[in-house]
């Protein structure tokens, strides 16, 4: 099984080399999604060991996943790993999240700070921001899982033909779970541990990303 | 008086501006098409403004002509900028698939 590590990264130079370190132990190959960053971030990526492909202007997260997914659908990936920039995520977990897809148990697999693993959750985002991105996803989307805005997920190659990302921004979260239960993918939520380092997503970015899926309803 | 030669002034230089973007190419012909009948049908109404009140009372409106005229612009104008917002969008995503192509294309290896 080939598995490819996409991390997207703007402006990332402190974070990015451990993590791709890390990453690289457990994965084929680590690329990283360069979204017109300013900084050193490709140039420190690639010194790690990581392909690199550069957005010449910055499009968001989003877009950034699908330009690493539809890379490793070219390329031959069996199974894909998004993982953050930012070393908020385990790269040992890595494992975990693709163990039930290489036992062909289910086909996509979220990973979740809200079952076993104790994550430090800022007080706001816990009562808050994540209640709120519930009733948002049952909202417009019907659906919701355990944890709705985790970025650290894996897949197989027919849940990546099947899931294009059109959210650039945050809202993909939001519409990778719609669309994993629109194409009847087998689903699995598994235990991770996140570090906060800084508060992450801000109340105005939930905002955006309301607005985000609303226009996409409108277009789709 | 005065303000119907005010609303054929304004009209007028809308229409000017219409053809001498249509002279340069910088509309299409459908678009062109759709704008020349809007000012036209504008100028219309301004000439049978008093006819408008009539047409408006015996459709079971309160107000004047003109004001039913005001409350339609609104409603144009937010249909108008809601179709562009949602333009801007399909534009946006074809932006990021351009993107998308380039960075693949150009894709960089480690050292």
């Amino acid at each position: 099984m080939k598995i490819f590590c996409i991390i997207p990264a703007f402006n990332e130079e402190k974070n990015i080399g451990p993590v791709v370190s890390e990453v690289k132990k457990y994965v084929d190959q680590v690329v990283v999604v360069d979204d017109g960053s300013v900084d050193q971030t490709v140039n420190v990526s690639l010194l790690n060991g990581a392909v690199v492909l550069k957005h010449i202007v910055n499009r968001g997260q989003g877009a950034a996943l699908e330009t690493g997914n539809v890379y490793a659908l070219r390329s031959g990936a069996d199974i894909v790993v998004h993982f953050d920039a930012d070393g908020q995520f385990v790269a040992n977990e890595i494992q975990d999240v693709v163990r039930p897809i290489n036992s062909d148990e289910c086909d996509i697999v979220f990973g979740s700070r809200f079952m076993n693993k104790k994550s430090n959750l800022p007080l706001v985002k816990e009562k808050i921001i994540i209640p709120l991105a519930h009733v948002i996803n049952k909202l417009l989307i019907g659906k919701t899982l355990t944890d709705p805005q985790n970025g650290f997920r894996a897949m197989n190659r027919q849940a990546l033909s099947v899931i294009k990302i059109n959210q650039r921004g945050m809202a993909h979260c939001s519409e990778i779970i719609y669309k994993a239960f629109k194409n009847r993918l087998r689903i699995k939520e598994i235990p991770v541990t996140v570090i906060y380092n800084d508060f992450g997503q801000s109340f105005g970015g939930g905002v955006k990303i309301i607005k985000d899926l609303l226009i996409s309803k409108l277009i789709d | 008086m005065f303000q119907q030669i005010f609303a054929f002034i304004i009209i007028l230089f809308f229409l000017v501006r219409l053809f001498w973007q249509k002279k340069k190419e910088n509309i299409d012909s459908r678009e062109f098409v759709f704008w020349l009948f809007f000012w036209l049908g504008s100028g219309l109404v301004v000439v049978f403004i008093k006819k408008m009140d009539n047409l408006v009372a015996e459709l079971g409106f309160s107000s004047a002509g003109i004001d039913v005229l005001f409350y339609l612009s609104i409603l144009l104008l937010f249909s108008l900028v809601f179709r562009l917002r949602i333009r801007q969008e399909k534009i946006d995503r074809e932006i990021t698939k351009i993107i998308r192509e380039i960075a693949i294309s150009n894709k960089q290896n480690e050292r």
